[in-house]
């Protein structure tokens, strides 16, 4: 079995990152997993070292992109196999982890832990971003993503090591077109996710639609643009 | 006084060199994505303006501009105020990062040289 890391950015999360990390030692001891504290305003750290959990604490704010950014250097640098995107405040599901690494070891560089591939996207205002993404996606690169937004994402070495140092390696959309246009593969499994439990929601309506905007504009037109530099490992380049 | 055709093709010639500049920043990863869509943003505005003077000459008509071409002027001032408060208000953002950053650095290095001279 490949020896994965499950990233756990968490920002101003100290209601929920107890339940979600203790779940996650207690009852799947054999994946690893580190929380990236970006620069939490509340006890979020505080709460991680008094229970022990494996923490990197950032000084500063860095943003989700730059926190998980750090996760995924740690991965590279510690010579993990592949490592998995996973919230902080409990919508993921450990379960679906299983699944998600046999469907890696199958051959995809990326999987997402898809809301949609069986089940119906509900045709609310709330999804009207996901239609718009997954449309944009399914134009620029002629594939099907369901769940593009989904922030449940497994990558495998190859792109552990493209993520960790490169500019504009988000994990967003965008990046997951540009990644498919260039040849990776990207396959989804279905999985439940369930609401948040505590705490408040960083997205906003206008968030939602700046968000929206952003992402509709880098995938139908920025994209195309990027180059793809050669992934060189993590170690030799650090040498 | 209607924006002459050399401006225009002036303004046509800018815009798209603008959005060329700053595609090749992105092309070879020295920009990031998000600051690059103010670029294009201002060099579609820009295009837009240049092939449809009419909108210019119905603004400076509605406003009372003495000329078409001070519209084109303002409307680039005012983008630029925007940016340059926008740019302001990160440096100072990263000015802050900056220094919680060299302050943690060096609390740790002391708390190492304590830690030291104590064996």
């Amino acid at each position: 079995m490949s020896k994965l890391l499950i990233v756990i950015p968490a920002y101003n999360e100290e209601d929920n990152i107890v339940r979600v990390v203790s779940e996650l030692s207690e009852r799947y001891p054999q994946y690893d997993y580190v929380v990236i504290n970006d620069g939490s305003r509340d006890q979020t750290a505080t709460l991680c070292r008094q229970h022990g959990f494996r923490l990197i604490d950032l000084p500063v704010n860095l943003g989700l992109a730059g926190a998980f950014q750090t996760g995924l250097r740690y991965a590279a640098e510690n010579g993990y196999d592949c490592a998995l995107q996973f919230d902080a405040d409990g919508q993921h599901k450990p379960e679906y982890i299983q699944p998600m690494l046999e469907e890696l070891e199958n051959g995809a560089d990326i999987v997402i832990g898809s809301r949609f591939l069986t089940v119906k996207k509900p045709k609310s205002l709330r999804m009207l971003g996901s239609y718009l993404i997954s449309w944009a996606i399914r134009l620029t690169t002629g594939r099907a993503i369901c769940d593009p937004t989904s922030g449940m994402r497994m990558f495998n070495r190859r792109m552990v090591n493209e993520f960790a140092l490169n500019l504009n390696y988000g994990p967003e959309p965008d990046t997951i077109s540009y990644l498919i246009k260039n040849g990776a593969i990207v396959k989804e499994i279905q999985v439940e996710m369930g609401e948040r439990v505590a705490g408040s929601s960083y997205l906003t309506f206008t968030r939602a639609a700046q968000y929206m905007f952003k992402m509709g504009l880098s995938i139908l037109l920025i994209q195309w643009f990027r180059k793809r530099e050669p992934v060189i490992a993590y170690p030799e380049r650090s040498l | 006084m209607l924006i002459s055709l050399p401006i225009r093709i002036l303004l046509i010639l800018g815009s798209l060199l603008t959005a060329m500049f700053i595609l090749r920043r992105v092309r070879y990863a020295k920009v990031q994505i998000e600051d690059s869509l103010f670029w294009l943003f201002c060099s579609a505005f820009l295009l837009f303006l240049s092939i449809f003077p009419e909108i210019t000459t119905w603004i400076a008509r509605r406003l009372g501009f003495m000329s078409e071409i001070n519209v084109v002027y303002l409307s680039m001032i005012f983008l630029l105020l925007i940016k340059q408060f926008y740019m302001s208000v990160r440096i100072s953002q990263m000015d802050s990062k900056l220094k919680s950053l060299t302050q943690k650095i060096a609390l740790n290095e002391e708390k190492i040289e304590r830690k030291n001279s104590e064996h």
